[in-house]
């Protein structure tokens, strides 16, 4: 038996080399995307194609790299007869790899002493992928041809050289090309990163030192989750909510049953979960997963290891065809954002009614995206793309946040003075949107309004929202948050927009984004 | 006449003081005061009870624990100027959460009150041109109400006033007029660089801390003045430069991370080109490196946050724009507790015992530590420390640990050696993120142990880490305060560029610098630096077009020459660099440092000789014996020689062995070899790395472990 301090040594070395890959991806980064924002996650799995090590940065990776390495791997078996030493695969079609086009994973097969031993893989967010719009997120999309390049796994590196043909089909494909070229050299780099910390372990302790390692890894974290899962109790929990469509209808119904069972395993069951639609709001089956992963391990324990051992007690069924499992080639790139959001805030309904006091009231509800581009007075084109916080939802000992990224996403705002300096635009207004927090013992978050005014030249903006018309629920007598809006403001006059549009900005004109506040918690007293 | 070095930890205050005649170096402890913490500084000097005092420095948490919340130091109410519209940037931050699974985070308190932040109507373009008139009726307006408010200290926070300061110095000159005695912090005098939340948080940290600090001050240097004490005192920065204590008061901002950087400071007097300082105390050990000679910094940094690993968890605390010693910590210390988790896994940290209840082996705790661990080991004296005037128990630390030992199944040893393990590849990380996670080579580094605990596993964290070097300083336990004997008084001011290299002129580039240098050069000297002694150093923040991330590159004497440094220091940072590619100079940062008078009269030559020891010199007659203590090495008892430290014998030890000093022990494991330079220092090599080296094998009976 390998002695439990190596063990534990072993562990430890395996998450560092992960959070290393991390590191390294975005030392050697070129857009700001990945290098401020951090959109990007990096993992270890061993040969088996289980999770060891993950250090992700925003939750919507969590269960959906793991889920994507998978399919990559049999894709790459299926198509070209399996992986060799000396090679790096690179993939973005979302059906293969799990969430949307912009979200490229690189994978690297690791082998010591000539024998398979694990991969190294990252999956970053590029800014361009192609598509009918700047940022590759159109909301008129009607599939996913009109999103951006479908690139099937690849080779990336072939005996160790970079396959020139490989990069160019992403460089030809996006509006950024140097930046694009960049960022997979920087996942290159974090996986070869990935690739040495692993080799060097198992140098140092043996195959047999790291399998067991990995193992009792792997088996500590189901242990504890099971555990963590257990204490919630047993029984079947009902959650339903829904996105709003097109016409600002919320017709589009995320509907789940939860069951929890003594053996401390969940299964999440979506059936009765509306049909996949011809619009961009369809979630590949790996970002419905990363929000039932990331809602347990907020509830639960977020001390766990992330490994393989985490995914053991949770099964999750979804229909084929619907709005949480697409069929090709349904569009897909705001599920990433809009539709994963809802299905957290599903996941956590349903968990809440057996850990009472755990689970917030509801939050905002929505990424609010915003997609500007356009041309300038002197002809050349720009693009620009940032998400919005909203309310966060009251907690049960704590009013909720106010104007801050919720759930499925963390990224960083864009700093007023770096977009007034790079781009035609003016920020008017960045402030809470006082009075949108929905009221109770603890109140829910207010939401952010922020305006933007076009300088000069003409552009397009593409807006992509929710809960326009149904308010974030507040819960145990909390009063709900208020909705958010869009509005024009042309020659002093202002017009509302819907939550999902697109639509043409003249010099001068004002862009007002309001998200929506975080429900309350509790009735006032 | 005496030098005086003054660091104030978070349990300890220590003093290192050199006396310029003789040489003699000395060292002093008592305890800190966190609620007054001018006392500690006082009480110490009372201890040392020396009259011809002709210069004190000191690193002071102060700033620090006025952030945390400390009781007695309680943060005045601030209020805040910002532009129509933008009140909320301060609070709203990167609009990011902290912990990204915790559904009960929090932020920050806000160190301004929403109902303490008046705007004012008026807009600064992106490019410093004025789009709406800073509108005269609004302002008077936000300063009644401030005064109505009862301010202590107010931040002028306007959009894009890095470009153009008008309408904030117009702002600052109504509130003198009218809040006079109310501190007052300009966005763009304090930190004049683009983007809006980073510069608005220095500005209100700056305003925050100013009453507080001020008042420190001018406790401390009257009551200095009581005991006939009559000179400035000057404060370590975050940077590792010194301040003058008038200085300072108005930029109460640069010191808020002057307690750590000390100890990196000292390190850098030892003049190695390549070193990692490394600190480990009771509660948390901590790393810098030198680098090309120079301490490492870093140009931000999250006032009161928190780390995860040993980084930087963005949005944990509030942003300060100054240069600071690169550090990462972690919680790993002597009191750090060991533990059984939910899965039956022996875990080692983050929680400490720290000073009270300490380690079981203080004899009031049962819960087993990293130093009982050590105690049981052998490693550590099991009947006394410090110099044998604190008894310990070490049948404590055997019952501690064995209770652990029973749950995972190993012997009382093994579990002992297994926490020592554990918490080794803890710290080995911090090493790791200050050396591998910024492009440094670790094998290329000496290590420099140090603090209480440091010297205890320095041959083990070098090992790990694939050095052959390390070195204990003379005096562990104070090293950080005889850094203060030896720093320079800096001051690194900066202006915006946000120009395109290609498209300026090393004319233009030139005249900023000239600008920049008549400043640094009058602060120095108001300082009381000699004008001989001042070295100033021209470096940029690039970047390429699109990018966000600047990198540092030092000034050239022509654009080109400029354009290739960019190239050649993105190349050694990120492995590549894009010719033709669009390069932005976003600052210009002058690095200005000159030596006090009173320093390069005591330190003509090295200011190595700052950290000369006295025992190394004065101890004429050393009785060289050594007792035998059984230590556990690699899954057996082995009896090791026990040293004192001021006792060494002439020729080189080989590991296992243990030398003991009053401050700290040094384990010297097996395969390592110990000897003493020069000054007094004791340097640990790798003995296989010599072998290999110059092909000799020696034999001590231990050395073929390696």
């Amino acid at each position: 038996m390998t002695d439990p301090i190596t063990v534990e040594v072993v562990k430890s070395a395996l998450v560092y080399a992960s959070e290393e890959m991390g590191i390294a991806v975005r030392n050697s980064a070129y857009s700001p995307n990945i290098k401020e924002r951090l959109d990007h996650s990096c993992a270890l799995f061993d040969a088996r194609g289980r999770l060891v090590a993950q250090a992700e940065h925003i939750p919507v990776h969590l269960g959906s790299l793991p889920w994507g390495l998978r399919r990559m791997l049999d894709a790459i078996e299926r198509e070209c007869g399996g992986v060799r030493e000396g090679d790096m695969w690179v993939a973005n079609d979302p059906y293969i790899t799990g969430t949307h086009l912009n979200d490229v994973t690189v994978v690297r097969p690791v082998f010591f002493e000539r024998a398979l031993v694990g991969y190294a893989a990252s999956k970053a967010h590029h800014t361009d992928v192609g598509g009918t719009a700047p940022g590759s997120m159109p909301a008129d999309a009607s599939d996913l041809f009109a999103e951006g390049v479908v690139v099937p796994p690849l080779r990336l590196v072939c005996g160790d050289r970079p396959v020139a043909e490989t990069i160019a089909v992403f460089t030809s494909n996006s509006r950024t090309p140097a930046a694009r070229a960049g960022d997979l050299r920087a996942q290159i780099a974090g996986n070869y990163t990935g690739e040495r910390r692993l080799v060097e372990i198992y140098a140092r302790y043996g195959t047999a030192v790291v399998e067991a390692s990995i193992e009792r890894s792997l088996r500590d974290s189901e242990t504890r989750l099971r555990a963590a899962l257990r204490a919630l109790g047993t029984g079947v929990f009902h959650a339903t909510d829904a996105l709003e469509d097109r016409n600002g209808k919320p017709t589009l119904r995320i509907v789940l049953r939860l069951e929890l069972r003594n053996d401390g395993s969940a299964r999440f069951d979506y059936t009765g979960t509306c049909a996949q639609v011809p619009m961009p709001l369809n979630a590949v089956l790996g970002v419905t997963l990363s929000g039932v992963h990331y809602a347990v391990r907020a509830v639960t324990d977020p001390t766990i290891p992330m490994n393989d051992g985490c995914f053991a007690p949770i099964t999750v069924f979804v229909p084929e065809g619907t709005l949480l499992n697409p069929r090709r080639p349904a569009p897909v790139s705001g599920g990433n954002v809009e539709t994963s959001t809802r299905n957290a805030d599903v996941v956590l309904q349903a968990l809440a009614q057996a850990a009472p006091g755990r689970v917030p009231a509801q939050s905002g509800g929505t990424m609010s995206n915003v997609m500007l581009g356009g041309t300038r007075d002197d002809g050349s084109s720009w693009a620009f793309y940032e998400t919005n916080g909203c309310g966060m939802g009251a907690r049960p000992n704590a009013d909720g946040l106010d104007g801050i990224q919720c759930h499925m996403t963390n990224t960083l705002n864009t700093p007023i003075e770096a977009i007034e300096r790079e781009y035609p635009l003016r920020v008017v207004r960045y402030e809470f949107a006082r009075g949108t927090g929905g009221s109770g013992r603890y109140r829910g978050g207010e939401g952010l309004i922020r305006a933007i005014e076009l300088t000069e030249g003409n552009a397009q903006a593409s807006l992509l929202a929710d809960r326009h018309a149904t308010q974030p629920r507040g819960t145990r007598g909390g009063e709900p948050g208020a909705c958010g809006r869009h509005a024009l403001v042309r020659e002093g006059k202002e017009t509302p927009l819907p939550a999902k549009t697109t639509l043409p900005l003249h010099p001068g004109d004002v862009l007002v984004i309001q998200t929506p506040g975080g429900g309350g918690y509790g009735t006032s007293t | 006449m005496i030098r005086v070095g003054v660091d104030v930890g978070g349990t300890f205050t220590d003093l290192a003081a050199l006396d310029t005649e003789t040489g003699e170096c000395i060292a002093l402890k008592v305890p800190s005061t966190p609620r007054a913490p001018e006392q500690a500084v006082l009480d110490v000097l009372d201890a040392l009870a020396r009259s011809d005092v002709a210069f004190l420095a000191h690193s002071t948490t102060v700033a620090t624990n006025a952030l945390l919340g400390q009781v007695g130091l309680e943060l005045p109410r601030v209020g805040a100027i910002f532009t129509r519209g933008f009140a909320d940037v301060i609070e709203i931050g990167r609009q990011n959460r902290s912990e990204v699974y915790n559904l009960f985070v929090r932020r920050p308190r806000p160190l301004v009150a929403r109902e303490d932040r008046l705007t004012v109507v008026e807009r600064i373009g992106a490019r410093g041109e004025v789009l709406t008139p800073l509108d005269e009726a609004s302002l008077a307006r936000a300063c009644a109400e401030l005064r109505a408010r009862n301010v202590a200290a107010v931040a002028i926070c306007l959009l894009n006033s890095y470009a153009n300061d008008a309408h904030e110095r117009r702002v600052e000159e109504v509130l003198a007029a009218t809040l006079p005695g109310v501190a007052i912090t300009r966005s763009s005098a304090i930190d004049p660089q683009y983007r809006e939340y980073e510069r608005f948080s220095t500005a209100v940290v700056n305003a925050a801390l100013a009453p507080i600090v001020q008042r420190y001050l001018e406790r401390l240097t009257q009551r200095l003045r009581e005991r006939r004490v009559d000179m400035t005192p000057y404060v370590m920065r975050s940077d590792g430069g010194l301040s003058s204590a008038q200085t300072i008061a108005s930029v109460p901002a640069a010191i808020v991370e002057s307690g750590p950087a000390a100890g990196v400071i000292a390190a850098s007097a030892f003049a190695l080109p390549r070193a990692i300082a490394f600190d480990m105390g009771g509660t948390t050990a901590k790393a810098g490196t030198i680098a090309g000679g120079s301490v490492q910094l870093a140009n931000e940094f999250e006032a009161a946050g928190s780390t995860h690993s040993g980084r930087a968890i963005k949005g944990s605390g509030y942003p300060v724009r100054f240069p600071f010693v690169d550090l990462a910590e972690v919680s790993a210390g002597g009191g750090t507790l060991a533990w059984i988790d939910e899965a039956g896994s022996l875990r080692v940290g983050p929680v400490s015992a720290g000073a009270d209840p300490g380690p079981a082996c203080y004899g009031t705790s049962d819960r087993a530590t990293v130093t009982d661990a050590n105690v049981v080991l052998g490693r550590l004296n099991p009947v006394a420390l410090l110099g044998g005037s604190f008894p310990i128990d070490a049948a404590r630390s055997r019952a501690a640990i064995a209770s652990l030992a029973e749950a995972i199944g190993l012997s009382v040893e093994a579990t002992a050696a297994g926490i020592v393990t554990l918490v080794d590849a803890e710290m080995a990380k911090v090493l790791r993120i200050v050396t591998v996670e910024r492009g440094l080579d670790p094998r290329d580094f000496t290590l420099v142990a140090y603090g209480g605990s440091g010297p205890l596993h320095a041959c083990a964290l070098a090992s790990e880490l694939g050095m052959t070097r390390a070195i204990v300083p003379e005096r562990p336990g104070i090293f950080s305060a005889q850094g203060l004997l030896v720093a320079d008084v800096v001051v690194h001011p900066s202006a915006p560029l946000l120009c395109d290299l290609a498209a300026t002129s090393i004319d233009e580039l030139e005249a900023e610098f000239v600008r920049l240098e008549s400043l640094a050069r009058r602060s120095l000297i108001d300082q009381g630096v000699d004008p001989k002694t001042v070295t100033l150093r021209r470096t940029y923040d690039a970047r390429y077009a699109g990018q966000s991330f600047e990198i540092p590159i030092v000034h050239a004497d022509s654009i080109d020459a400029i354009e290739q440094a960019f190239g050649a220091e993105h190349r050694a940072r990120y492995g590549y660099d894009v010719a033709g590619e669009r390069i932005e100079l976003v600052n210009a940062r002058l690095h200005a440092r000159g030596k006090l008078p009173s320093a390069s009269l005591v330190i003509p030559s090295a200011a190595r000789s700052a950290v000369i020891p006295s025992a190394a010199r004065s101890a004429k007659s050393r009785d060289h014996s050594f007792t035998l203590r059984s230590v556990w090495i690699d899954g057996a008892y082995t009896d090791a020689p026990v040293y004192q430290r001021d006792a060494l014998p002439e020729t080189p030890i080989d590991g296992p062995a243990i030398i003991e000093q009053y401050d700290a022990t040094t384990y010297v494991a097996p395969g390592w070899r110990c000897s003493r330079d020069a000054e007094g220092a004791l340097v640990l090599r790798l003995r296989a790395a010599r072998c290999a080296q110059d092909d000799t094998v020696e034999s001590n009976g231990h050395g073929d472990r390696a």
